[in-house]
C-alpha cells in the first residue's frame, strides 16, 4: 500500500539523512577539521544580547564587552586600576574658579572692595599658582532644567521643564595651575572671615513660578555660590589615530561624544554621569578641555569608561543623510537621534576590533583593525554568541564551539583540575550584603546590628553556598581597588560574644527562648528577591544563626519587580539580603550619604552619619590620588565600624579557557615568545586580549 | 459560501479587537518595568528613569498607551525597547529561522504518528501497542527540557560535536559542503526531539480513533469484500478517522509562535519562541503585544482554516 510506505520511509530517510551530518561536524580536539580558519578566531558567549552597540545608549553587559573592543576611551585603567592615557596621551588637572566682587564688603583692614584691589590682592597672595587673574564684568545668564516633579501619590510623571535666570554680579577669574579645593581658607585671611560666608545669592535669582520654582529653591547657592570652583581637565589627544573608516580622530570627536551624552532626543541613560560637566571646549585639533562646574574628582572616571564617537558620521548633516535615504517620516525626523541610526547597530571606533555583523539574538561579529594604534591584535576574528543558558554554554564549550566559559562555583575546582583546561579565578567588583533598616526601632542601635552580624558564620556561606568562590569584605569598596582598606578586619564568627552584646543592651530570654526587653519580643522580617537561590540560602543561614541566638527572625521572598516597589523603594522592611555592584571610583554617595535616604533612592537602609558624610563629600571634592585613598580608608573603617550591612563577600569569578590559547610577548630586541594566559594582578583575564592567539596543539610550558 | 466568509471574518475581526484591548491591559498592568528603566541601578538617577519613562510613553494612561501601540503598529513605526528595531521586521527574520525546524518537525511527526498509531489500533493489545503506548506515556510525562539537556549532554559528552544554535562558529570560511552539512546536523536534534514528543502525543490520538473506526460495520465489509488488510485500514478506516485531525491542523498554526519556546530556549536557536520568552523577562512591550496579537491571528485563522477544511473533508457539512 503506497501510503502506508510513504508515511514510514519518507521520514525514515529524511531522518538519515539528517543524522549522517554529524561525519562533518568539528569536535573539540579536532576544531580544524575542514575549516583550518578556526584559529584565528576568537569565540565567546553571552547570556543576552546586547541592547545597542552604542557608548552613549548602551548599558548591559554584552554590549559594552563588545564596545570595549570596537571603541576607544581618552583614558584607560593600566594593570593596577591606576588611570592612563589611551585615545589621550596625556591629561592634566588645573581649575579655574570665580570669586563674587561684593562692594559692599569691606577688607580686613577697612578698605573697601573693589574690582582692582581684589585682583591684586589676590595676585599677591597667590603669586605664581594663578596663571591668570582677570575681572569679569557682571552679566545675565539664563538655565534652562527639566525636572523629574513628582506627580499624585508619588508616582513618577514626565520631567516639567523650567527656566531661571540668574544675575551674576562683577567677579574675578583666577586661572590655578591646579585643584585647590582649600581656596577658601587659604583666602581667608586675605578677605576677611565674612566675606564668603555671608554672600547670600538668593536677590540674584529669578526662580520660575509655582511647583518648579520651589524645587528649585534649595539650589539657589549652588547656582551662584560666592566662590565657584570650576576644575578643568585638558587632553592632549593622540596624533594619527583613525576610525575604522580612516577618518582621523580630534578633538571635535570628543566634544561631539559628550554633546551626544547630552542630547535630549538620545534618551541616553547615562546623562547624568557628565551632569557636572559644564563645557567641553576644542582648544586645537588635538587638545580638548572639559570644565566642570563643580569639584567632583570620580568625573575623570568618566573619561576612561566611554569610548569616543566619530563626530563625521553621526553629526546634524550625517543624520540628515541617512534619513534622507531611508525615507524617514516628516514627524519621526524630530525625535531621530543615536537611538535611531543605523550607526548603533554598525559602530564605527578606533578599537582593536572594528564591527562586522549583529544577527539580533545569535551573535554579533568583530575583524581585526590592521590599523590600530598601538599595534594590531593576534586574532583575525572576534565573535560573541548569545547563549541564554549557562549549562548550553558550557556545552559548547566543551565541543570546541566557544573558547571561554565562566564556570559557576560548583564547577570552578572540577575545572581546575581538568588537564584539558586552563582555569584563572579572580574576585569580582561587588559585594553581597545583609543591609538593616536603620529607621527600624529594633535596628537602629550600631552594636545591635553588630551582634547580628557576627551571628553570622560568612566563612560557612563562602564554603558551602559559594563552593569557596568568594572572599570576605569588610567594607563597602571593591577589595581590588585601593580604595579598600585591607587592614579593616572583617567581623569575627562569635556567636557567644554576640549573646553576650545583646545581654548588655538589655535583652533577655523570654518563656519561649526569644529574647525580650520590655515586653517586646526580638522579632522581624528578612526579605530578599525570588529567583536568586544564593540570596536564599544565605537568607536561610542567617535566620537560623539568629534563631540561635533567640531572635525570631521571618523569611520572605519577593518577585524582583514587587520586592523594589513595595518594600525598597518605600523603606518598609526590617532587613534585606542583597548586592552591590561597584564601580572603579570611590564615590559611595548614592549608597551611604544621609541626603539619599528618601524614597526610591539607594540609601534605602536608611545610614545616617554626618562623619560618614563629611567623608563621602570630601572624596568628591579631592583631586589627589593618595589624599582620596586616605580618605577612602578612613570612611572604610568608620562604616564597617556602623554596620549599616553585615558585609558578606565578594564573589570569586572563575573563567575557563582552551588550553590552546596562549599569549605572545615581545622581548626587549622585539623577538616573538609564546608565553602562558595569565590575568593582571587586579584579576582581570582579558586585559592582554590583543595579545592572545589559539594554537593547532595544546603548548608544553 | 460568501455570506460565511464575511460572517466568519467579521467575527474572528471583532474578537481580535478584544483580544487585543484585554492582552494589552493585562500586559501593561503587570507589575515590572521595561529592563531600560531600572531605578537600582546606581548610575541611573531619577531623571534618568522619568525621561526614559516619558519616551516610552509608560506614564500614559493606559487607552492613550494603546492608541499609540495602534498607531504604531499599523504605520510600521513600532520599535522594540529593548535596541530600537522595527518590530515587523525583527518579527519577520524571526519567524523564517522557526519555519524549518516547524516544517521538519511537523512533517516527521504527521507521517510517523499515523502508521504508529494505526499498527498499536489495529493490534490492540500486541507487544508493540503494548510497547508504543508505554514509550508515549513516558515521553509525554518526561519534561521535554530536561530530555533535551540528556540528549546534548549525551552527544557533547559522547563524541565532543557542538549541537548548538544554527551552525556551528567560525565555520564561515570552512568548504562549503562542511558548512553546509554542519547547518543540517544542527538542525536535525532540535527537530528530530520536537517531533519526538510529537509523535507520542499524536499517535495516542491516531490510535484511540481508530480504534473507534475499525469497529465499524463499513470496516467489516471492506475485509469481508477480500480486500487487503492494508487497504481496508488506509483506505477504508483512515478517511473516516481524520475528521479529529483536522482541527488538529487548524490549531497547529499558533504553534510557530508558543511551541518551540523551550526547545529554542535550549539550543539557543533565535526563533520565534525565543523573541517572545526574552521579550517578556525585559518587558519588551512592543514585542510582547505585537507577539502576543500575531498568536491570537494566527489561531483564530488555524479555526477558520479548520472550519473550511471540515467542509471539505466530510460531506455531511455544508458551508452556508
Amino acid at each position: 500500500m503506497a501510503t502506508k510506505r510513504v508515511l514510514i520511509l519518507a521520514p525514515l530517510v529524511l531522518v538519515a539523512f539528517l543524522l549522517q551530518s554529524w561525519l562533518w561536524v568539528p569536535s573539540y580536539e579536532h576544531q580544524t577539521r575542514g575549516n583550518p580558519g578556526r584559529l584565528e578566531k576568537f569565540v565567546e558567549g553571552s547570556i543576552g544580547d546586547a541592547h545597542f552597540l552604542n557608548p552613549v545608549l548602551s548599558a548591559d553587559s554584552a554590549a559594552s564587552s563588545i564596545l570595549s573592543l570596537v571603541f576607544d576611551p581618552l583614558l584607560d585603567l593600566d594593570e593596577n586600576l591606576a588611570l592612563r592615557g589611551k585615545l589621550a596621551e596625556r591629561w592634566e588637572v588645573t581649575e579655574r574658579a570665580y570669586l563674587v566682587v561684593r562692594p559692599e564688603a569691606r577688607f580686613p583692614d577697612g578698605s573697601p572692595v573693589t574690582a582692582a584691589a581684589l585682583r591684586e590682592r589676590l595676585a599677591a597672595a597667590l603669586g605664581s599658582e594663578a596663571a591668570s587673574i582677570r575681572v569679569l564684568p557682571a552679566e545675565r545668564r539664563s538655565e534652562r532644567r527639566e525636572l523629574p516633579l513628582p506627580g499624585a501619590e508619588g508616582e513618577a510623571a514626565p520631567p516639567v521643564a523650567a527656566e531661571l535666570r540668574v544675575r551674576v554680579p562683577e567677579r574675578i577669574a583666577l586661572e590655578l595651575g591646579e585643584v585647590m579645593p582649600d581656596l577658601a581658607e587659604r583666602l581667608a585671611p586675605l578677605l576677611g572671615p565674612g566675606y564668603l560666608a555671608d554672600f547670600d545669592p538668593a536677590p540674584l535669582v529669578e526662580l520660575p513660578d509655582g511647583p518648579a520654582g520651589e524645587a528649585l529653591r534649595p539650589e539657589i547657592p549652588a547656582l551662584l555660590p560666592a566662590l565657584e570652583h570650576n576644575p578643568v581637565l585638558t587632553f592632549h589627544l593622540r596624533r594619527g589615530v583613525r576610525f575604522h573608516d580612516g577618518h582621523e580622530l580630534d578633538a571635535g570627536d570628543v566634544r561631539f561624544t559628550y554633546e551626544a551624552f547630552m542630547d535630549p532626543r538620545n534618551v541616553s541613560p547615562r546623562s547624568s554621569d557628565f551632569e557636572p560637566v559644564k563645557a567641553v571646549e576644542g582648544v586645537d585639533s588635538h587638545t580638548v578641555r572639559v570644565v566642570y562646574k563643580r569639584l567632583f574628582s570620580p568625573a575623570v572616571y568618566v573619561w576612561a569608561s566611554y569610548g569616543i564617537l566619530p563626530e563625521h558620521l553621526l553629526n546634524a548633516e550625517a543624520l540628515a543623510r541617512e534619513m534622507d535615504r531611508r525615507g524617514i517620516a516628516a514627524e519621526a525626523r524630530e525625535r531621530f537621534g543615536l537611538r535611531e541610526a543605523e550607526f548603533t547597530r554598525s559602530p564605527v571606533g578606533t578599537g582593536p576590533f572594528r564591527f562586522a555583523r549583529w544577527e539580533s539574538d545569535d551573535m554579533i561579529q568583530l575583524e581585526r583593525w590592521g590599523d590600530y594604534f598601538a599595534g594590531p591584535a593576534q586574532y583575525r576574528q572576534y565573535t560573541m554568541r548569545v547563549i541564554p543558558d549557562l549549562v548550553t554554554q558550557e556545552l559548547e564549550f566543551r565541543a570546541g564551539a566557544l573558547d571561554l566559559y565562566p564556570a559557576q562555583p560548583h564547577q570552578a575546582a572540577r575545572y581546575r583540575d581538568d588537564p584539558r583546561y586552563q582555569s584563572f579565578s579572580s574576585t569580582q567588583f561587588g559585594y553581597s550584603y545583609l543591609g538593616y533598616n536603620a529607621r527600624s526601632e529594633l535596628l537602629a542601635d550600631p552594636e545591635v546590628r553588630r551582634a547580628l552580624g557576627m551571628a553570622v558564620d560568612v566563612d560557612e556561606i563562602i564554603r558551602y553556598v559559594l563552593y569557596g568562590e568568594g572572599e570576605r569584605v569588610s567594607g563597602p569598596f571593591a577589595v581590588t581597588t585601593e580604595w579598600y582598606d585591607r587592614t579593616v578586619a572583617p567581623l569575627p564568627y562569635d556567636p557567644e560574644a554576640a549573646r553576650a552584646l545583646l545581654a548588655a543592651k538589655g535583652w533577655r530570654p523570654g518563656p519561649d527562648g526569644i529574647l525580650e526587653k520590655g515586653g517586646k519580643r526580638f522579632e522581624f522580617t528578612l526579605i530578599t528577591n525570588n529567583g536568586n537561590p544564593q540570596r536564599k540560602a544565605i537568607a536561610t543561614i542567617a535566620q537560623h544563626a539568629w534563631r540561635r541566638l533567640g531572635i525570631d527572625c521571618r523569611v520572605q521572598l519577593f518577585e524582583w519587580a514587587v520586592f523594589l516597589k513595595d518594600f525598597v523603594n518605600t523603606g518598609k522592611f526590617d532587613a534585606v539580603v542583597l548586592g552591590w555592584s561597584t564601580g572603579i571610583d570611590p564615590d559611595l554617595y548614592q549608597i551611604f550619604h544621609s541626603s539619599q535616604t528618601g524614597p526610591g533612592q539607594l540609601n534605602f537602609t536608611g545610614y545616617v552619619n554626618p562623619e560618614a558624610d563629611r567623608l563621602i563629600e570630601a572624596i568628591r571634592l579631592e583631586y589627589d590620588r593618595g589624599r582620596q585613598r586616605e580618605l577612602a580608608h578612613r570612611l572604610h573603617r568608620l562604616i564597617a565600624a556602623d554596620q549599616p550591612y553585615t558585609f558578606l563577600f565578594a564573589q570569586r569569578g572563575t573563567q575557563v579557557v582552551d588550553r590552546k590559547i596562549v599569549m605572545v610577548e615581545r622581548d626587549a630586541e622585539g623577538r616573538e615568545r609564546l608565553v602562558p594566559l595569565r590575568p593582571s594582578p587586579t584579576g582581570q583575564l582579558d586585559y592582554w586580549f590583543t595579545r592572545w592567539k589559539k594554537l593547532d596543539h595544546t603548548p608544553d610550558f | 459560501m460568501g455570506g460565511f466568509l464575511a460572517r466568519a471574518l467579521g467575527q474572528r475581526l471583532a474578537l481580535l479587537a478584544v483580544i487585543s484591548v484585554v492582552a494589552h491591559a493585562v500586559i501593561l498592568l503587570a507589575p515590572g518595568e521595561p529592563s531600560e528603566v531600572d531605578p537600582m541601578n546606581p548610575r541611573l538617577k531619577p531623571e534618568d528613569v522619568a525621561r526614559i519613562r516619558a519616551a516610552f510613553h509608560l506614564d500614559a494612561p493606559l487607552h492613550l498607551q494603546y492608541a499609540y501601540w495602534m498607531r504604531d503598529l499599523l504605520s510600521g513605526e513600532l520599535r522594540s525597547f529593548k535596541d530600537g528595531q522595527p518590530v515587523l521586521p525583527k518579527i519577520w527574520e524571526r519567524f523564517l529561522n522557526s519555519v524549518p525546524i516547524f516544517l521538519l518537525a511537523t512533517l516527521i511527526e504527521w507521517c510517523l504518528a499515523f502508521p504508529t498509531g494505526i499498527r498499536a489500533a489495529v493490534r490492540r493489545g500486541s507487544p508493540f501497542d503494548r510497547g508504543s503506548t508505554l514509550l508515549s506515556y513516558a515521553l509525554i510525562s518526561f519534561p521535554s527540557f530536561f530530555l533535551a539537556y540528556l540528549v546534548i549532554v549525551g552527544l557533547v559528552e559522547a563524541f565532543d560535536v557542538p549541537v548548538i544554535g544554527m551552525r556551528t562558529f567560525g565555520m564561515e570560511s570552512a568548504e562549503l559542503w562542511y558548512r553546509a552539512m554542519d547547518r543540517v546536523w544542527h538542525l536535525a536534534i532540535p527537530s528530530l526531539l520536537a517531533a519526538l514528543t510529537g509523535i507520542a502525543v499524536m499517535s495516542r490520538y491516531v490510535r484511540s480513533q481508530m480504534l473507534e473506526v475499525v469497529a465499524q460495520d463499513y470496516v467489516r465489509t471492506a475485509r469481508a469484500k477480500g480486500l487487503p488488510e492494508d487497504q481496508v485500514i488506509y483506505r477504508h478506516a483512515l478517511r473516516n478517522a481524520l475528521l479529529p485531525f483536522v482541527t488538529m491542523f487548524g490549531l497547529m498554526l499558533p504553534g510557530l509562535i508558543g511551541g518551540s519556546v523551550i526547545i529554542e530556549q535550549i539550543f539557543a536557536w533565535p526563533g520565534l519562541g525565543r523573541l517572545g520568552y526574552d521579550a517578556i523577562l525585559s518587558r519588551d512591550f512592543p514585542v510582547i503585544l505585537t507577539l502576543n496579537l500575531f498568536a491570537a491571528a494566527l489561531t483564530l485563522a488555524g479555526t477558520f482554516l479548520s472550519d473550511l477544511l471540515y467542509a471539505a473533508v466530510d460531506p455531511r457539512i455544508r458551508v452556508r
